[in-house]
């Protein structure tokens, strides 16, 4: 599931505890930090029992359901998979390092590029040093 | 000197101003049988003057009335909802009073001394450089009903004189709103609309005049500028570097995010310039001819030119395309046309357009962290960049068929350098003596709460 279906889910669940219970909670930090999530699920399932709020119970479910959900890995721009793939070529070369070494950084988004969930994350390089 | 102080001394000066101007037009107003003996032997007017009210053409009147209207949306509200939506939600109401004092202060100064210095002739050698007084505080724009007289301007013989005034006060204003970008959130609201003040009349005003007037040192080369390639956008976008240098950069910049209030409210901003800029540039045709109707074509395929161009850029580089992105873009189209608006064909314009909204891009992005300025809302990245690369395009695309003349790509460059060298001095210099009046930034404790209590005692609604 992509981060940003769990933000989705997250959203309406932080709505409804709003509207419901009048507890706020932060969207993002819930689709990107299990624990958070975790707790959150549990409190939306205690007060859908306490109140009888039936939808807050299946919105925790569906919360739950998706953060169990690997994370899709998010979309890269175009340039950098064209130049992936230029270089791959060179990297099965005689005499090239192994490709492992060049995926050393691991799965995922590479330094300054970004993914739904780093551009609104608090701390996110997003619009510092500029807007655009 | 505190604020209160520089108000106080700002209405003296302007009264007495008023006072001596007064009674220089009551001694200059012409009698009916001088008028006349002036208008009896009509000839090719090299100043401004008095012509019969038939010889004026209706269409013409009616199209740069609406001009100046469309050019002023542009500024009220284009630019303060374009600007407003990209500060954070505690300088907002800030950005939208600077645009509306400027617009005011603007206007007045135009009225007073901006229109005569930029677009009348001036006297011998100064006459290059600068015009002259015969035009200050609108002296000589009559309209006699008794004699069916009015004024026209030697650079629009067939529209009323107060109209040519006033469509292009609406540029001088838009140019002073524009630098206003690259300083938010951090400068005193007085000492933006003093030094915004002493820029119009000592930077704008003569720069006007080089390009636009016939006898200016820029438009004898030969340099072309339909629209204010030069006298608008590079002015503005190198005026705005300067000021972010000088000012230094926001609390927080380069390690804190500054979320934009809403970008919603900017690409509003953004549709009214793109709409308000056929007014910009059909209108710099000063007649509703062809001329106008190509204008207005290769403004509209530039703009969308340079905001695919802008999108493709960013989605290339970043892997997915903004809306503020393709706003800017359409902004980038609309600046590189400017200059060449008049004089290139609608497949030029297209050229325009892809290469300012990449250009830009990289100006907004890497040429900006190479300069370390704050230039905050990237009026250089884009107005000074678009600018430029529209002022070169110009000299390569001009073409003689539409317009009778050949653009020069060496020209071209003189005209651009001439106005960033003349610009980037002198803005320099007014901010060092806006700064001898009044302190020029404001302190920490109210760039932390946001200028808009700070300076204006005002909150955004919830």
């Amino acid at each position: 599931m992509s981060s940003s279906e769990k933000i989705a889910i997250a959203a309406h669940l932080h709505v409804l505890l709003r509207r419901k219970t009048g507890r706020v909670t932060d969207t993002e930090w819930m689709a990107c930090n299990p624990e958070y999530a975790q707790e959150v699920i549990r409190l939306a399932h205690q007060k859908a029992a306490e109140g009888g709020h039936d939808d807050l119970g299946l919105l925790a479910d569906r919360l739950e359901a998706a953060m169990a959900l690997p994370e899709r890995p998010a979309a890269r721009p175009l340039a950098q998979r064209v130049s992936e793939a230029v270089r791959a070529p060179a990297a099965h070369a005689p005499g090239a390092r192994p490709a492992a070494a060049l995926d050393a950084g691991g799965p995922g988004p590479g330094p300054g590029r970004l993914g739904v969930l780093d551009a609104l994350r608090p701390g996110a390089t997003r619009y510092v040093s500029g807007l655009r | 000197m505190n604020d209160k102080r520089l108000v106080a001394l700002f209405w003296w000066l302007w009264a007495f101003m008023g006072l001596v101007s007064l009674n220089a037009q009551a001694q200059e107003m012409p009698t009916p049988p001088a008028v006349a003996a002036a208008v009896a032997a009509p000839a090719p007017l090299s100043q401004p003057g008095l012509v019969r009210a038939d010889s004026l053409s209706g269409a013409d009147t009616g199209w740069m009335m609406t001009a100046t209207a469309l050019v002023l949306l542009m500024t009220l509200p284009g630019i303060a909802l374009f600007y407003g939506g990209m500060v954070r939600r505690k300088s907002v109401l800030n950005v939208m009073a600077c645009v509306v004092a400027l617009c005011a202060i603007v206007s007045l100064l135009w009225f007073a001394v901006g229109y005569s210095l930029a677009f009348t002739p001036g006297s011998g050698a100064l006459g290059a450089v600068l015009g002259g007084g015969g035009r200050l505080w609108f002296s000589g724009l009559n309209y006699v009903q008794e004699a069916q007289l009015v004024a026209v301007s030697h650079l629009a013989p067939h529209i009323p004189e107060s109209v040519y005034a006033m469509f292009q006060l609406t540029f001088a204003i838009i140019t002073a709103c524009l630098v206003v970008g690259a300083f938010v959130e951090r400068m005193r609201f007085s000492a933006t609309l003093l030094f915004m003040a002493l820029w119009t009349v000592a930077v704008y005003v003569p720069v006007a005049h080089w390009v636009w007037e016939p006898g200016g040192w820029l438009a004898r080369l030969g340099a072309l500028d339909f629209a204010g390639g030069s006298v608008v956008h590079i002015n503005a976008g190198v005026a705005g570097l300067v000021c972010a240098y000088a000012l230094g950069p926001r609390k927080g910049y380069g390690t804190e995010p500054f979320s934009p209030f809403n970008l919603g409210l900017t690409m509003a901003g953004a549709g009214l310039l793109w709409v308000g800029w056929f007014g910009f540039n059909a209108g710099s045709a000063v007649a509703a001819d062809g001329r106008a109707g190509l204008a207005m074509a290769v403004t509209h395929i530039a703009a969308s030119a340079g905001a695919l161009s802008w999108m493709a850029a960013e989605w290339l580089a970043r892997g997915r395309p903004s809306l503020l992105g393709l706003c800017s873009g359409l902004v980038a189209g609309l600046v590189a046309i400017t200059p060449g608006a008049g004089y290139v064909t609608p497949g030029a314009a297209l050229v325009f357009g892809l290469v300012a909204g990449v250009a830009c891009y990289w100006g907004a992005t890497g040429l900006k962290r190479l300069l370390k300025a704050d230039d905050s809302l990237d009026v250089f990245g884009v107005h000074g960049v678009g600018g430029i690369v529209g002022s070169l395009l110009t000299g390569v695309f001009a073409s003689k068929s539409i317009s009778g003349v050949e653009g020069s790509v060496l020209t071209q460059a003189l005209g651009a350098g001439s106005v960033m060298l003349y610009s980037l001095v002198m803005t320099a210099l007014l901010l060092w003596v806006t700064s001898r009046f009044v302190s020029l930034r404001v302190g920490e404790a109210a760039e932390i709460d946001g200028l808009d209590i700070d300076q204006h005692a005002e909150r955004l609604g919830t």
